[in-house]
């Protein structure tokens, strides 16, 4: 039995060793199965275009929130750290302490940096470097249901301010009798997109608190009137936009709208499969400093919402290799356009998404009311994006804003925003 | 049975009565979680769990089929893995935690009541303030992604001692006196005397120590590093993201994951249940 | 004197036998617990570590931990209330009569505690959706009842729903325990009483419940431990965002601050309060139950 091992095992690397003689391992860790599929498909094809520095791709996929605190653990005790791992955007911030244990990817990036979507790039810079590089820019808009808006008689394409679609809300409700939208109270995906695009946001470029600047105030004042001065929202059923309570109350034609970022199709493709055919995919309203939104007044047509900043970590002993194929997952022409085919995600680089291949029919396409031309969206906001800062504070802040802010403003009306505000903040900044 | 007449059978009746509407209302949502597995998770989500929810119009075994095929069966591997650390942990477990349970019921010797603050001790940290260093210390042993290293930190179970310990402190001293009378030592009183007599608390311990170590998911998520070490919850987990949960697998999977416990549960459960039980004590 | 019989010693004997349990506390606990009584007093961030004095433990009062530990403390205290005398009963009735039917009753209770805690969450979440179709408001509205919104209506529903959860996972559980010490009477007991005339009840108040007692100690104990360890039923019932904390438990705290916001120093520091928050609270419980004082 010994001998028949030892004969098998002989067999086996005799076969390994040729095939996978120049292959260097690189692990890699992940909290997303569709995320490894996509890295393990460009696998294949930096191997065939680098015939020279052959991978052999080892990536796990662990659960979200357990992946993050086993990467923070390693990282901590500066064992068993993987060469490249996905951190998704509200924790990064953890991992730019201390002795910052990701490496730079400046040297990659600054040569094609116009190429990108800026505000993207920023998210995960700190001090002029580079430390990740996000799967898509996640820009904000608004899906509207076209058969409730058909039944208002409400035309879409006019609506272009917060006046406007409050206006539209109105009308909705007094047809229809169901509400224009609804607002997040246990999650930041409508607040947090709106005070950005007002100009504002919750820290600043040093990660300091800035969660009661007057702009928040009043974007929140917004929302408190949607729901209870202008009556053309409603708390979120479930209380956020990714719970099953509340893709059910969608799927039966529950609210008229829902502004969230474009990579929230293919929530609609999965759990809102009866909406097929009915949604359109618009840009959002601006703040032109009318009464309504308080006199806010911002150039910003859209905000890059969420994402995941894949990092190399800079323990690997494949570094620069390691860099090299990140980049060509995600930074590289190829990479980004399979982000959109492979992933249905807005690809980061703008260049990309007027490219023929961006209109290739897949299942957004076909969910769609906007067809093929799903991009067009993208390129009328394309200038628009605020920046928006996520270190420092920000996992903290955001905590915070979807604790209490929200809750205590928005169902409780127990405290007015300003009041909620000032005190989380205050706390935030102890 | 003595039966005092009508007035007993109606209470008979009427006891079985309360306990069956009980039971029912404990197993409807486990029922509502069976019927789903059948169906696509879609339908979990579109309809939540309502009354109809439990009588289903069709059983469809894609879920289970799509289950056992995805990623090269890797859930057989996470199932495999699972069964492995659970026979192993529950084993080694009883044993020691028996040993020492009776040991602190039955001696009177110094510092047995601060051995027993620390059992009590160790039963209360949480766990999530240990994990840097007790990592730094696995990663040090050289056990990381070890069967080992999930095993070796929780052997000795601190709360199964405290129950063996409550356990052997109820069983009269004569059977001990006895023994050494017969000449026997005092580890032959344990094996051959005592752990008969414990037979109901072995196979509660059994049961629990088998679920616990089945449905463990911290520590072997700090441990194993590579999905072929996984064990079944942390493989069950990974199908949760913020971005969409698949549904039709964890659904699935869970049921075909509570098989092997309620096999373990109605295998010894004999041992605790009157009249089947050798150990019961007379005197 | 014999090795052997130094061996068998009254005196050693008790050693041997706690050994296992010392060597493990030695090799897996002592380096650990050290470590996070040290990293209590230091900024922990990836790369280095280096010490801050008392400061992480002047964060760790803050509004988040009092309402953290009001939470924990309620769910505890409510959990014992139910979850000892509920089971003592339950175990009672189902210890003699018809086997098959007790089998499968026995069964009905026990099944929920192996569903794993992400997917008991995500039923009992469905079940107590909001919209009047769901089971429970389904319920409601057979006896003309208005439905009501159990995720986000306010603490009380909160906590309602935790404790519902964490009776439906562990009654089945504590039965088994509850079982086990039942084996424990002696029969000849239950039938001198019945020789004196003693009705069910009276049984049940002069024999069971004292005979009981060890059991009782132990999960009352482990419950309390139980109840202030409890962390991932809320976390999963509300999806990782309890409005206005209504199911912030300490340890959801303590995992917050150490892993979600990166600060394992804070959070070394909110465990080992928690700890001798906890501590004391068993020990005095189980003074009060005269454990400490010799047991035959």
């Amino acid at each position: 039995m010994k001998r028949f091992l030892f004969v098998c095992l002989v067999i086996a690397t005799l076969g390994i060793v040729p095939a996978f003689g120049q292959k260097t391992d690189i692990t890699l860790w992940t909290f997303q199965e569709l995320h490894l599929t996509f890295y393990q498909k460009m696998a294949e094809k930096w191997n065939a275009a680098h015939p020279k520095e052959m991978i052999n791709l080892k990536g796990e996929v662990f659960p979200y929130d357990d992946m993050h605190n086993k990467l923070l653990i390693s990282l901590q005790s500066g064992v068993g750290a993987p060469d490249i791992s996905d951190i998704e955007i509200s924790k990064f911030a953890n991992y730019l302490q201390g002795d910052i244990q990701l490496a730079p990817l400046n040297d990659l990036i600054d040569p094609e940096k116009d190429k990108f979507v800026q505000s993207r790039l920023d998210l995960y810079k700190k001090d002029g470097k580079y430390y990740g590089l996000d799967f898509h820019v996640g820009a904000e808009v608004m899906y509207y249901n076209m058969d409730i808006m058909k039944a208002a008689g409400v035309d879409i394409d006019k609506i272009k301010t917060w006046g406007d679609y409050i206006k539209a809300g109105q009308q909705v409700v007094a047809k229809t009798g169901k509400p224009m939208t609804t607002i997040e109270v246990t999650e930041h995906w409508s607040y947090y997109p709106l005070l950005n695009m007002a100009g504002s946001d919750v820290v600043d470029s040093n990660g300091r608190v800035t969660l009661d600047d007057p702009i928040n105030v009043k974007v929140l004042q917004l929302l408190k009137d949607m729901i209870y001065k202008y009556k053309i929202a409603i708390p979120t059923p479930g209380g956020f936009h990714h719970n099953e309570q509340y893709y059910g109350f969608m799927n039966d034609g529950g609210a008229a709208s829902i502004w969230m970022p474009m990579w929230y199709m293919g929530r609609f493709t999965d759990y809102m499969t009866d909406l097929s055919g009915k949604i359109a995919v618009r840009p959002m309203p601006k703040f032109d400093g009318s009464d309504v939104v308080y006199n806010i007044k911002s150039p910003y047509t859209s905000a890059g919402m969420g994402g995941t900043g894949t990092a190399v970590i800079k323990t690997s002993k494949n570094l620069a290799l390691a860099k090299k194929f990140l980049y060509f997952c995600k930074g590289s022409k190829e990479g980004t356009i399979a982000t959109w085919t492979d992933l249905g995600f807005d690809p980061l680089r703008w260049d990309v998404w007027s490219d023929p291949a961006m209109k290739a029919p897949n299942k957004f396409t076909k969910f769609f009311v906007n067809k093929e031309n799903i991009f067009d969206v993208l390129l009328q906001v394309k200038d628009g994006f605020n920046t928006t800062n996520v270190g420092g504070k920000y996992p903290a802040v955001i905590d915070a804003i979807k604790h209490t802010v929200m809750y205590k403003v928005l169902v409780e009306q127990s405290k007015t925003p300003e009041q909620a505000l000032k005190e989380a903040a205050a706390e935030l900044r102890k | 049975m003595r039966t005092r007449g009508f007035v007993a059978i109606f209470a008979t009746i009427l006891k079985y009565l309360c306990l069956i509407v009980l039971a029912v209302s404990f197993i409807f949502p486990i029922l509502a979680l069976v019927t789903a597995s059948f169906r696509p998770g879609r339908d979990l989500l579109r309809y939540g769990i309502t009354f109809k929810s439990i009588i289903p119009d069709s059983l469809d075994p894609k879920n289970f089929v799509a289950l056992v095929k995805s990623r090269d069966g890797i859930y057989l591997t996470w199932f495999k893995n699972s069964l492995f650390l659970t026979i192993l942990q529950t084993v080694l477990s009883l044993f020691f935690s028996s040993f020492v349970g009776y040991g602190l019921a039955k001696y009177h010797f110094r510092g047995r009541n601060t051995i027993f603050v620390i059992v009590l001790f160790v039963m209360m940290v949480p766990l999530q303030i240990l994990m840097l260093p007790l990592y730094k210390l696995t990663a040090a042993l050289g056990i990381m992604n070890t069967y080992l290293g999930v095993l070796l930190p929780f052997i000795v179970s601190p709360f199964a001692i405290f129950f063996f310990r409550q356990y052997a402190i109820g069983i009269p001293n004569d059977f001990i006196d006895a023994g050494r009378v017969d000449g026997l030592g005092e580890f032959r009183i344990f094996f051959k005397l005592i752990t008969p007599l414990m037979a109901p608390a072995y196979g509660a311990m059994a049961i629990l120590l088998a679920q616990q170590s089945w449905n463990n998911f911290l520590w072997p998520l700090i441990v194993m590093r590579t999905g072929n070490m996984f064990t079944l919850p942390i493989g069950l987990n990974s199908l949760l993201t913020p971005y969409g949960n698949n549904y039709d697998m964890l659904i699935a999977g869970s049921c075909a994951a509570s098989i092997p416990i309620i096999i373990v549960f109605f295998f010894f459960q004999r041992y605790f249940i009157s009249g089947l039980s050798a150990g019961g004590i007379k005197e | 004197m014999k090795a052997s019989s130094y061996y068998h010693s009254q005196k050693l004997v008790p050693y041997v036998f706690v050994l296992p349990f010392l060597i493990s506390i030695a090799v897996f606990y002592v380096y650990p617990i050290i470590g996070t009584i040290i990293m209590s007093f230091q900024q922990v961030v990836p790369g280095q570590t280096h010490f801050i004095g008392l400061a992480n433990y002047k964060r760790v009062i803050s509004s988040d931990f009092l309402t953290a530990l009001k939470n924990s403390s309620i769910y505890t205290l409510l959990t014992i209330l139910i979850l000892v005398p509920g089971p003592i009963i339950l175990a009672v009735l189902l210890s003699k009569g018809p086997s098959h039917m007790n089998n499968a009753l026995r069964a009905a209770f026990f099944i929920p505690s192996l569903v794993s805690v992400v997917v008991a969450g995500t039923l009992f979440r469905l079940m107590f959706a909001a919209n009047g179709k769901a089971v429970v408001n389904a319920m409601l509205a057979w006896f003309g009842l208005k439905p009501v919104d159990w995720i986000l209506g306010g603490a009380r529903q909160a906590m309602f729903l935790m404790v519902l959860v964490a009776v439906w996972r562990w009654t089945g559980v504590n039965i088994i325990y509850f079982l086990a010490g039942l084996q424990a009477i002696p029969e000849d007991l239950y039938d001198a009483a019945a020789i004196d005339g003693a009705g069910p009840l009276n049984k049940f108040f002069h024999i069971t419940l004292p005979l009981l007692r060890p059991t009782i100690i132990f999960v009352t104990t482990i419950s309390i431990f139980g109840g202030f360890a409890m962390f991932e039923e809320s976390y999963v019932l509300w999806q990782g965002v309890s409005p206005n904390n209504f199911g912030l438990t300490i340890v959801w705290l303590i995992y917050q601050k150490g892993f979600q916001l990166g600060d394992m120093g804070t959070a070394s520091a909110i465990g080992l309060v928690l700890m001798v928050i906890v501590f004391t609270l068993s020990l005095s419980v189980l003074n009060l139950f005269g454990f400490f004082k010799r047991e035959e």
